[in-house]
């Protein structure tokens, strides 16, 4: 038993064409909070999934507790004391919290109510409140998170690795986590926390090991980095600034949407204007994508009057939505944006197909051509146009659905959670791109649970709280203070 | 480099399963038992393997489309029985145009029930297809009294029926050319049209496609009419070689077909696939059957086959993720 809880020396991955994992080594103490960060593509998830066993390492050693690890599956990973807790929650919405956190091990609890009751105490000494009986798709985001760390304690964890565990918190429910995690820490519990998140990495972090193209570029205390060194390290290049320039381009009216009225909304009216970049802010749940997904005519909406460029107009599906102009970045890129199985190609044209068909046939070459222009202009990193999407990192699928939508130039773009669960640097060059859109006329509707994003990018902000809208600011002229206030009702 | 061009050759290997399958089966079975490869066998499978070729085609189109359709065992019976019985009535050319186009109509029922309903996961697609396709059994249940038709019987010429079950050109059988002119223009439909590509999307998310303005259901009241038209076709091709008509004769003609499809590559987690894999998939399915029998496995162990290898299909397919 040493003093560190996890030793990895020399560990190296490759895939076909990539090294993934150059001699990467990393040494984790007992009792300590462990950051990891780097660019999407830097080697953080394969690293993860070498240590619980989804890939096999090609070189190096792994030492976990004193001992040395050649092959694991995950189970014995858990079993050994190291969970992994993903951006995806793994729990069973149908069943209960206590079933879910003893889920194929109800007999060693001698039956449902000891796993109840061991669950109880499990939760108790985290400080949460849940009902064990409470079905686990009834509970928010943050809870679903309280569930899966008490699950990785019921395995009597000594390491667990929280990979960008913050992605869908309010910032309320992120003070808890952090309260969790330094209870964790005072147990003698090792956490690996990986985000892209900088101010989560120095709040909670003690030491922070950076990785960019799978190799280690720097460890130490937290402490002995500032935050633009360590952005700089992550991207291999100094970024001056993690916002660009507000853009200044508002003009005439473009949308109006009037007594708009669905299941959760509440009357909702507002007007969106050429050249201007609008902030959604609200809590998860808040009613901010149904807003969208209404007016967008992905769901039913009753009531409402849309006015595009001052005239009436009825949009009832995407495909109405698209021919007035419109365009959309789901929030859900793997589940809503994008065609996993499908090439680069093939997703970035989905939205121009029907203009590329003649007589039913489509125009293949004009396709490519299309592909081609839009992976030049917006840097996808891709090795051909025919890669398989799912091979991409998160930053270049994002881009590959802004170009689809770019490709058709849509009036309105509607982004939801543009750069969740992706890096500086393609946060940035997305930034960027928005700046572009409403220079050329465009507007943008903006949804982000950031709120520094939406307070720097935005030109005015409409709270939402409970499916109304409850507050319009100009960021400039207020407080991100009084704004939240708003948002939280 | 080494490592690059071991890694390129196991992937092409595994790409192409089919083909190795096949040619390891045309190998083995020959040197075993050569009759396997004489071309009174060969002709004699070219005409025996229909309607599966058809059946197999249009549910490509339906898994692709991320689905699945196991009505076609209702739609081959009722198609084949109203073909069969409309020959005195209509003459011959009328009641094969009404086979295939009783099979696209009931194809397009399922599509309409689908999308009103509102079914979208695998199981509740797999059910209401299953009960549209009691329903064509029970019509044509009905229709026939549970009597067998035969064209032998018409009073009107059945020279096409004749033609299509028996006719060749040359040692080619006049089905298998019909065929194949249907195949290429499905191919191209598949490869070029905007229409082919809605489906594949639907299959590779049915979300992401709607969301980019495809119109989800319309694309899967199509894929369902396909298979009922292709039904309606493989009808008519059973019909012109048993002679005869009955409100069963589609049953066993699902589960082979997926069979085909699921061998030929085309993933069950639909978006992608080819309709000429498939055929490789009719092909591996038939021969290894055609040599079972000239080995004289039991029809029993042959169904012991049949489930592994669908077994065997679809565990390479998820293999291959990897």
């Amino acid at each position: 038993m040493g003093e560190n809880i996890l030793v990895v020396k020399d560990v190296c991955k490759y895939f076909p064409g990539v090294t993934a994992l150059d001699n990467v080594s990393i040494e984790v103490p007992r009792g300590i909070v462990y950051g990891i960060v780097g660019e999407n593509g830097a080697g953080k998830s394969t690293l993860m999934k070498i240590l619980s066993g989804v890939y096999e390492k090609d070189g190096g050693t792994v030492v976990f507790n004193g001992e040395t690890i050649e092959h694991t599956t995950p189970i014995q990973a858990l079993q050994r004391g190291l969970s992994i807790i993903y951006q995806e929650f793994n729990l069973v919405n149908s069943m209960t919290v206590g079933e879910n956190i003893f889920l194929g091990r109800f007999k060693e609890n001698r039956g449902m109510r000891g796993t109840h009751k061991k669950a109880r105490e499990l939760l108790d000494s985290i400080g949460s409140t849940i009902n064990t009986y409470t079905m686990v798709g009834d509970l928010s985001a943050s809870e679903m998170q309280m569930v899966e760390i008490t699950k990785a304690l019921s395995f009597d964890s000594k390491l667990i690795i929280m990979d960008e565990p913050s992605s869908s918190l309010t910032s309320e429910e992120l003070k808890r986590l952090g309260i969790i995690i330094n209870q964790l820490r005072d147990k003698g519990i090792s956490i690996i926390y990986i985000s892209h998140k900088l101010d989560e990495i120095f709040e909670y972090c003690d030491i922070v090991t950076i990785l960019r193209d799978g190799r280690v570029i720097d460890t130490k205390p937290v402490g002995e980095y500032t935050r633009n060194e360590m952005i700089a390290k992550m991207v291999g290049r100094t970024i001056e600034n993690e916002f660009p320039p507000r853009a200044h381009f508002v003009a005439e009216p473009l949308l109006e949407v009037r007594n708009l009225n669905t299941k959760k909304l509440k009357d909702i009216n507002f007007t969106l204007h050429r050249g201007e970049i609008l902030g959604l802010v609200g809590l998860v749940g808040a009613g901010r994508t149904e807003i969208i997904r209404a007016l967008y005519g992905a769901d039913k909406a009753r009531g409402h009057k849309i006015f595009l460029r001052g005239k009436p107009v009825n949009i009832r599906n995407p495909k109405q939505a698209m021919r007035a102009g419109m365009g959309l970045v789901p929030e859900d890129r793997k589940h809503e944006g994008l065609i996993l199985p499908f090439s680069v190609e093939g997703n970035i044209t989905m939205a121009s197909l029907e203009a590329l068909t003649k007589y039913g046939i489509v125009n293949r070459a004009a396709e490519r051509d299309i592909a081609k222009r839009q992976i030049d202009s917006l840097s996808i990193k891709t090795p051909t146009q025919t890669t398989k999407m799912i091979s991409l990192s998160g930053g270049n699928q994002q881009k590959c659905i802004v170009g689809r939508w770019l490709e058709i130039e849509p009036d309105i773009l509607i982004l939801d959670e543009p750069t969740r669960g992706i890096d500086v640097g393609a946060k940035y060059e997305i930034y960027l791109l928005m700046n572009k859109i409403v220079e050329s006329g465009g507007a943008i509707i903006m949804i982000s649970s950031e709120l520094p994003e939406v307070l720097n990018m935005s030109n005015r902000v409409l709270t939402i709280c409970e499916g109304r809208i409850t507050g319009e600011f100009k960021p400039e002229e207020s407080s991100a203070e009084e704004i939240m206030e708003r948002a939280i009702g | 480099m080494k490592r690059d061009i071991s890694a390129r050759f196991t992937r092409s290997l595994r790409n192409n399963l089919v083909l190795v399958g096949i040619i390891a089966l045309i190998v083995v079975t020959a040197i075993i038992e050569p009759k396997f490869i004489s071309s009174a066998n060969l002709t004699n499978v070219m005409r025996q393997l229909w309607p599966l070729p058809f059946i197999a085609l249009g549910m490509t189109f339906v898994i692709i489309g991320g689905f699945i359709d196991l009505s076609v065992v209702g739609m081959i019976s009722l198609s084949g029985v109203v073909a069969a019985s409309l020959i005195n009535p209509l003459g011959q050319v009328g009641a094969i145009l009404s086979g295939i186009l009783l099979g696209g109509m009931m194809g397009y029922l399922n599509g309409f029930v689908l999308t009103t309903v509102g079914a979208m996961i695998q199981a509740e697609v797999l059910f209401i297809t299953f009960g549209m396709s009691s329903i064509y059994t029970a019509i044509a249940l009905l229709l026939t009294n549970a009597e067998t038709l035969r064209i032998a019987r018409s009073t009107k010429p059945y020279n096409i029926f004749t033609a299509l079950g028996s006719g060749t050109v040359g040692m080619i059988p006049v089905v298998l050319i019909v065929f194949l002119v249907i195949l290429v223009i499905m191919h191209l439909f598949y490869k070029k049209t905007l229409a082919g590509r809605s489906i594949s999307l639907m299959g590779g998310n049915k979300e992401a496609a709607f969301l980019t303005g495809y119109n989800v259901k319309r694309s899967m009241r199509l894929v369902y009419t396909i298979s009922g038209i292709m039904s309606g076709m493989g009808a008519v091709s059973l019909v012109s070689r048993v002679t005869t008509a009955t409100a069963t004769s589609g049953i066993g003609y699902e589960t082979n077909a997926i069979l085909c499809v699921v061998v030929g590559g085309t993933s069950l987690k639909g978006g992608k696939g080819s309709v000429i894999r498939t055929m490789l998939g009719v092909l591996l399915v038939v021969l290894l059957g055609n040599c079972m029998n000239l080995l004289g496995l039991s029809t029993f162990m042959q169904t012991v086959m049949r489930g592994a290898v669908l077994v065997i299909a679809i565990w390479l397919d998820n293999r291959r993720e990897l």
